[in-house]
């Protein structure tokens, strides 16, 4: 009984935040443009609903544009997840699934191979790339103690500054006024699930495949005990014999392992050439996400959906009204805010405490009762 | 090369670190202000950029630069506050509402500033000399040769800059406040218990925090690019937290690495515009050098500690002898 109130109180807490964020957004709609219920209605049911002169449909090439934006976020929220159930704040995702995206792209462009093999190895490398990337927050916090929040910002810099230089000075396709490198060999490029141009590629089924067996690995593993308990309690972890810094390590590597997956099969899926100029913005929107998921990887593609419909909404609202698309960022944030908030509603959840004691004291004083008269 | 060693050794290059070292300044004694309360203030980036924002729409309205850095100031403690309420009120995890808070910083921004004005990306055409932070020559120091040239004619916030980093050890270490402040960063249960408002302390903290961030974004957009843009903090809060670490969290050690950063980016405006170096590889210096420097202060004060144990070690067993 005390568990199922519990996750219902859990359940209209998350409705409330998400409600609550709508509202702030509603709230800045309704200051900023002349037609406000038409912007509202471009955020919230644009994204699926398309409105002609014979009146609403819903819009398959939109609904698939929303399941191909998800997918490089799903991993990116995954390593989020994997990364901060070790109450690891490594930020490196952002860099991470750049620097995966351009190692993959490097592989697609001048490594030949066989078509099926072609993209999951570029895939493969660009993600170990990216693995060992974020591995260094991890591996200057467990060997020196540097915070890896910091090293892991400035690491993102770094990454990008230097996937720029290459990208100029090394791999540019000087025929093309644009930078970027040369095509990808058409081997390596990841196919197309739906017809038509939403980008929906078989990427999506790899996503949702790897959230649910990160969800294994986290929640029927050794490993992922390991690591939501170092989480929970690094000194409990170390003296109940753990490997703390090892585990450590190796969810700082997975996260980038899943950053760069999802990077890489953005850029393999997306774009037929390189030509990423700054940081994607995956990684923070991975942090949303991951929050959102309340860290649970089975949760995350829903979490992701959300978040995808949102931005789409918030694209269409930059286009057929005068609402800029930036929007999001103050959804997103006040998502993060509420979501996130240990105490938002903890007067509900106090009655619902109060109300389970007062339940079992009954039940217990009525059985005091039968049993006496027995 | 020789070119670029002639750029160096002129006084305009230590001109250059210090006011390039300025907001990094600010945001890093803001960071040394909410990590002696015991909180981690990873929204600087975010509280710039937005309080720089508000810095350059205010002083355009009032036509006032006093006004609009007033304003800037007012918009980071009320940021400050903001985050206290999450954090100590609702108990949202602080780092959260940082990365919440930068992410308002970077998008909300474009909104807000289309909101008041119109106005998509960045303010250059609100922009007008009377609303720019005024220089100061300082009289006497202006005419004595080469250190005049260094030190005189920066932005008046730059001075402010400098001088809040001992009014920051002042109030830290010769005020109550800042007693209360240290006890409550230092043992939060041991604060409690002698009476001290854990929460009030940590409010103030983050409120005086956003104050000097946003001193720092007025600093960035109402002198140093002269206008607002979406890049235009680049993550310097994130710098000034690196700042804050390897300066272990006091004042004037925070001032001697910010300096350290700020010529790490001196010299990448130097560097970049000799032939036949990378531009891209050269930006990435001081995010390089704060990576390093971070380590390389973590390393030494692992070794102190390891010293110190040493010591006692040795201390004991020479007792232990007679």
């Amino acid at each position: 009984m005390y568990k199922r109130r519990m996750l219902g109180f859990s359940l209209i807490r998350g409705l409330a935040a998400i409600l609550l964020a709508l509202a702030v957004a509603a709230v800045f709609i309704f200051l900023a443009t002349d037609e406000p219920f038409h912007a509202l209605q471009q955020l919230l049911i644009g994204p699926v609903v398309s409105f002609g002169e014979d009146g609403a449909s819903f819009n398959v090439q939109s609904f698939y544009q929303i399941l191909a934006a998800m997918i490089p976020t799903i991993f990116t929220a995954l390593g989020v997840c994997v990364m901060f159930s070790a109450n690891q704040f490594n930020l490196g995702g952002e860099g991470g699934a750049m620097a995966g995206g351009f190692v993959a792209a490097l592989v697609a462009i001048y490594l030949p191979m066989a078509a099926g093999l072609h993209p999951v190895v570029s895939v493969l490398i660009g993600a170990v790339a990216a693995g060992l990337i974020t591995l260094i927050p991890g591996v200057l916090k467990v060997s020196v103690g540097a915070s890896e929040m910091v090293s892991s910002l400035m690491l993102n810099y770094v990454v990008m500054y230097v996937v720029l230089h290459f990208l100029n000075y090394e791999f540019a396709d000087r025929s093309k006024g644009a930078t970027q490198t040369h095509a990808f060999l058409p081997t390596a490029k990841i196919a197309q699930m739906v017809r038509g141009g939403s980008r929906l590629t078989y990427g999506f089924i790899a996503a949702i495949a790897v959230a649910l067996l990160i969800g294994i690995f986290m929640y029927r593993t050794r490993w992922g005990y390991q690591i939501r308990m170092i989480g929970i309690n690094q000194n409990f972890a170390t003296y109940s014999g753990m490997k703390v810094t090892s585990v450590i390590l190796l969810s700082q590597f997975m996260g980038g392992l899943l950053a760069g997956t999802g990077g890489a099969i953005e850029v393999l899926g997306r774009y037929n050439t390189f030509l990423w100029k700054e940081l994607p913005g995956f990684g923070w929107t991975g942090i949303t996400i991951a929050i959102l998921a309340r860290n649970n990887p089975v949760a995350v593609p829903f979490a992701a959906f959300f978040i995808a419909y949102l931005n789409k909404g918030c694209l269409l609202m930059n286009t057929n009204s005068d609402i800029p698309s930036e929007m999001i960022s103050i959804i997103q944030a006040s998502i993060f805010l509420f979501f996130a908030a240990e105490q938002f509603l903890a007067g509900l959840r106090q009655r619902i405490v109060v109300k389970n004691a007062r339940d079992e004291l009954a039940q217990a004083q009525a059985a005091a009762a039968a049993s006496e008269e027995g | 090369m020789s070119q670029f060693f002639d750029t160096i050794f002129k006084p305009e290059f230590v001109f250059a670190i210090i006011r390039i070292t300025s907001p990094i300044l600010f945001a890093a004694l803001a960071s040394v202000i909410a990590e002696k309360a015991g909180v981690v203030n990873i929204g600087l980036e975010g509280t710039m950029m937005i309080s720089a924002l508000f810095g350059t729409l205010i002083s355009f309205w009032t036509q006032s630069w006093l006004i609009g850095v007033l304003g800037a100031l007012v918009v980071g403690i009320l940021l400050g506050a903001m985050m206290g309420f999450f954090a100590l009120r609702l108990r949202t995890n602080i780092i959260l509402v940082g990365i919440a808070l930068n992410i308002l910083g970077s998008g909300g921004t474009v909104f807000l500033l289309y909101l008041f004005t119109g106005m998509r990306g960045n303010t250059s055409s609100l922009s007008s000399p009377n609303i720019l932070i005024p220089t100061w020559n300082i009289p006497l120091l202006k005419d004595i040769p080469v250190v005049g040239a260094m030190f005189s004619g920066h932005a008046v916030l730059t001075y402010v800059a400098f001088i809040l980093v001992f009014v920051v050890w002042f109030l830290l270490y010769k005020t109550s406040l800042g007693l209360n402040i240290r006890a409550v960063g230092e043992n939060s249960n041991a604060a409690r218990s002698v009476g001290i408002s854990v929460q009030r302390i940590q409010y103030i903290a983050l409120m005086l925090s956003g104050a000097l961030s946003g001193l720092g974004g007025a600093f960035m957009s109402m002198y140093y690019s002269q206008s607002w843009n979406t890049g235009i903090v680049a993550g310097r809060g994130f710098i000034a937290l690196a700042a804050q670490a390897m300066g272990r969290g006091e004042p004037v050690g925070t001032m001697f690495s910010s300096l350290l950063f700020g010529t790490a980016q001196a010299l990448e405006t130097r560097v970049s515009g000799i032939q036949g170096v990378s531009s891209y590889l050269v930006a990435s210096i001081p995010y390089v050098v704060t990576i390093l420097g971070l380590v390389l202060y973590m390393l030494s004060a692992k070794r102190k500690v390891r010293r110190l144990h040493q010591k006692l070690k040795n201390r004991q067993d020479a007792e232990q002898r007679t």
